[in-house]
């Protein structure tokens, strides 16, 4: 038997189709049934273009467009033998600009996503509040990533040579006031802990200490069972390299290096659906990608200590979501007492883009996992682009023999709630897996 | 030099760029009798939400005075004499009375990210909290088939009188199957009309959905058009920006509150107390602009002195918006700000003639024209020929200024 459920609040729309046996998920169909044509937009365009394009891609990742854009470009002027110096600030203030905008993400989808659907889900309500708590988190992050990109969503400050902005120490001194007042918070709200005994977390005796929400959230999974559910192929994909991950891949319990030559496109399996989403694979095999794959390739105690409890469970793949969120505040302190504001923003290219031609690489890693941006310059005007975002690895609508790790997630689950919650663990955003 | 002084005098102080900003007693004495007896009849209404306006002022820490502050500047924005503030609080409160629906269409959901309060003062952001969003597909807690029962009854119940903000292009292109919603595969064309037809008035929020935006890209793979290409029988207000600024979406509700009627509007249909001006009138940058001092490459002297961006491509002379004015995220920066040139994100056609650093002058720019009819304003395309020609030359003049000062350098 087919039913069809329609899923809304996530970033465009995407429907799934469920097939039951025994009163169980049997296979689930995703369809994704809308198309801008963003490639073909970008096509015969001027190169720098892309900078004000691709960004808004996605109204919630759109910075991480930018940074994998202009580091495509920037790998077009390295392969032609005029590889670009970029000078540590810049790095740094890319850098922090893009942990924002993944802290931003983790905070809306935890608090206007996992919480009241968790609360639907166990019939347990909470109070209307909870959304704007989520948005009160995000709209700090963003306060900080303006101060350095102009605005968010949907800035170009990054350019091929580093950043326009220069920031002042009025500047440095105004983001970490904000992100202190926005680390206490998180400290009274979401774990009622300190920053420090949080990260420092490595066991079940460690976790009984937090309060706060995340106290309550966690006991909710439990609750659900979210422990022995939503196992998906526990394949990990990072390809992005940042100070907060490390590309590699992960495969029968073991880390590897990963070449992103590999990555490949399919079409997706559908039987009389329409959907306009690619797949995204490696060697013709589904990896998971996103926070659970940057923890487990990083290393992450506590996370690394669920995953040989509760391997790639909806709870491990959830609480790896919500923890990264404090490991990357941390990275955010650690980045803006580093900026040395004497040092150049923008180190001029030796060659004119306009006199550009060639192949780049461009890859970030997103807030739901690697995001690719290939480019072809000819004279600076693009012959071709091609994006690869994270949710087309998750979400990928692969055939009953080779389903996407999402879909694979959601076999065996009792009821198309809980199937939808296991699907949302992977945070859905349907604008980027089309474009 | 005297040439560049009168083509710029001549730009700034033509007619066309003047806005009516005071109407006279009469007009604003009637009309805030209109506006007190309509607040009236509202505060009869029940409110269509449980969330209360003053419980998440005290929530947020916000108290009375900063609130009336707020106010106040909301109704210099909105363009009303000081003594609309008390009813601009009080139609504030009573957010909860607009009935509003929302729908996205072909988009990247980045305005629903502005309402989410990505940007906004603080209090905007707590009055669209409280804004009565009878249907929002990425906010609302209902999903399938029972949002789309939602969805009729909010159409059924509030008929004649809801907004319906759309966020997002509509594709036209194989007979609209680029986008479709809900089980059914209504496509977003249909689906637009269908909820539009009992709407007090659409509003176009963000650039795809006034003018097509980024889908509508060259070549246009989908057909994408915007809101007005497609709904000619309603009271229409455009919102565009890329994202648009939650503070012009709430001063367009907090106007229909008030009046019950739509604010006056530009001939792009945009409200003109957002957009009557120009990025370049009230930039922090202009004085440097007026005194022909220009970054001249990315991350040189100019730049590291926050000199005017117009030769890196900035197209704040020939924007209309007010992100001078309100800014971004909380008011904490803007683009040009940050050292990066305006993009033009307000206008028609941006993506494809505006965009990065291609300065005026050689972007070809053809002045919008976007269908509408021109008599609407004066403001059009003799309007932004003469700013694109007089700023042409201030540039030219500075660049010649600019080597004879290298040259007198030389000589020491």
């Amino acid at each position: 038997m087919m039913t069809r459920k329609w899923i809304e609040r996530i970033e465009g729309e995407a429907s799934i189709g469920f097939e039951f046996e025994e009163n169980k998920v049997s296979f689930s169909s995703i369809t994704f049934p809308h198309f801008r044509g963003m490639e073909a937009i970008l096509q015969s365009k001027p190169a720098m273009d892309a900078l004000v394009i691709t960004p808004r891609v996605c109204g919630i990742c759109g910075h991480s467009h930018l940074f994998a854009a202009v580091r495509a470009i920037e790998s077009v002027y390295a392969n032609s033998g005029f590889p670009l110096e970029i000078s540590p600030k810049a790095q740094i203030l890319r850098e922090l600009t893009l942990s924002l905008e993944l802290i931003q993400n983790h905070f809306k989808w935890l608090y206007m996503v996992i919480y009241p659907e968790l609360s639907h889900l166990l019939q347990r309500p909470i109070a209307d509040s909870c959304r704007l708590k989520g948005a009160y988190a995000a709209s700090l992050a963003t306060k900080i990533l303006a101060i350095f990109a102009g605005q968010w969503p949907h800035s170009s400050y990054m350019i091929p040579g580093g950043v326009t902005c220069d920031p002042t120490y009025v500047d440095t001194v105004r983001a970490m006031g904000i992100l202190d007042e926005l680390m206490r918070w998180f400290e009274k709200e979401v774990t009622g802990i300190s920053m420090e005994e949080y990260l420092s977390i490595s066991s079940a005796k460690d976790l009984s200490h937090v309060s706060g929400d995340m106290r309550d959230i966690d006991k909710m999974l439990r609750t659900a069972k979210m422990h022995k559910q939503g196992f998906s192929y526990d394949r990990y994909m990072v390809l992005g390299n940042h100070g907060f991950s490390n590309p590699a891949k992960y495969m029968h319990r073991r880390m590897a290096k990963v070449n992103p030559q590999l990555v490949m496109l399919e079409d997706p399996y559908t039987v009389n659906e329409k959907t306009y989403a690619k797949n995204a694979l490696y060697q013709n095999n589904a990896f998971e990608t996103g926070p659970l794959a940057r923890a487990v390739t990083n290393g992450v105690p506590f996370i690394k200590y669920l995953h040989r409890y509760f391997r790639d469970s909806t709870y491990t793949r959830t609480m790896a979501r919500s923890y990264e969120t404090a490991l990357l505040l941390n990275h955010c302190k650690m980045l803006l007492n580093s900026i040395k504001i004497d040092e150049p923003s923008f180190i001029e290219p030796l060659k004119k883009i306009t006199s550009l031609s060639g192949e780049g690489v461009g890859i970030v890693e997103a807030p739901r996992g690697p995001l690719i941006h290939k480019v072809t310059l000819n004279k600076g005007i693009i012959d071709h682009y091609t994006l690869i975002t994270p949710t087309q690895w998750n979400l990928a609508c692969g055939s009953p023999q080779t389903p996407g790790p999402a879909q694979k997630a959601m076999i065996g689950a009792d009821s198309i709630e809980t199937a939808t919650f296991t699907f949302r663990s992977f945070d859905v955003c349907s604008v980027c897996t089309t474009h | 030099m005297s040439d560049r002084v009168e083509a710029v005098k001549k730009l700034f102080t033509s007619k066309s760029s003047r806005i009516e900003t005071n109407k006279g007693d009469t007009y604003y004495q009637e009309l805030f009798v209109r506006c007190e007896a309509r607040l009236n009849e509202l505060r009869a209404n029940t409110p269509a939400n449980r969330l209360d306006f003053s419980d998440l002022l005290e929530e947020n820490g916000i108290d009375r005075r900063e609130f009336m502050k707020w106010a106040s500047a909301t109704t210099a924005m909105l363009m009303l004499p000081p003594m609309f503030t008390p009813l601009v609080a009080d139609a504030a409160v009573m957010m909860n009375r607009a009935p509003v629906i929302w729908l996205e269409l072909q988009d990247c959901a980045g305005n629903s990210e502005a309402l989410l309060r990505a940007d906004g003062p603080k209090i905007d952001e707590i009055v669209l909290d409280i804004i009565s969003l009878e249907y929002h597909e990425t906010l609302q807690a209902a999903s399938g088939h029972q949002a789309e029962k939602q969805l009729e009854e909010a159409m059924e119940h509030f008929k004649g009188q809801y907004l319906l903000f759309v966020e997002g292009a509509i594709p036209m292109g194989m007979d609209g199957q680029y986008g479709t919603i809900g089980a059914s595969g209504e496509t977003f064309h249909d689906h637009l009309v269908r909820c539009a037809a009992n709407a007090a008035a659409v509003v176009a929020v963000g650039s795809c959905a006034t003018f097509g935006g980024i889908p509508a890209a060259s070549p246009n793979p989908t057909g994408a058009v915007g809101v007005m290409d497609v709904i000619k029988n309603k009271p229409l207000i455009n919102i565009p920006a890329c994202p648009a600024n939650p503070a012009n979406m709430v001063g367009v509700i907090l106007h229909y509150l008030l009046t019950g009627q739509v604010p006056e509007l530009d001939s792009l249909l945009r409200p003109k107390f957002a957009f009557g001006y120009r990025i370049h009138d009230n930039c922090e940058r202009r004085a440097h602009f007026d005194a022909g001092e220009y970054v001249e490459e990315w991350g040189d002297t100019g730049a590291q002195n926050n000199f005017c961006l117009y030769k890196m491509g900035c197209k704040g002379p020939m924007t209309f918006n007010n992100c001078s004015i309100v800014r971004y995220n909380e008011a904490v920066n803007w683009p040009i700000g940050v050292g990066r040139g305006c993009i033009g994100c307000s206008e028609p056609d941006f993506w494809d003639k505006y965009a990065y650093e291609r300065p005026m002058a050689n972007a070809k720019i053809k002045a919008p024209t976007g269908g509408v009819e021109k008599t609407v304003d004066e403001f059009g395309l003799g309007m932004l020929t003469a700013a694109g020609i007089g700023i042409a030359i201030h540039a030219a003049a500075s660049a010649v200024a600019g080597k004879r000062e290298k040259s007198g350098e030389s000589h020491e």
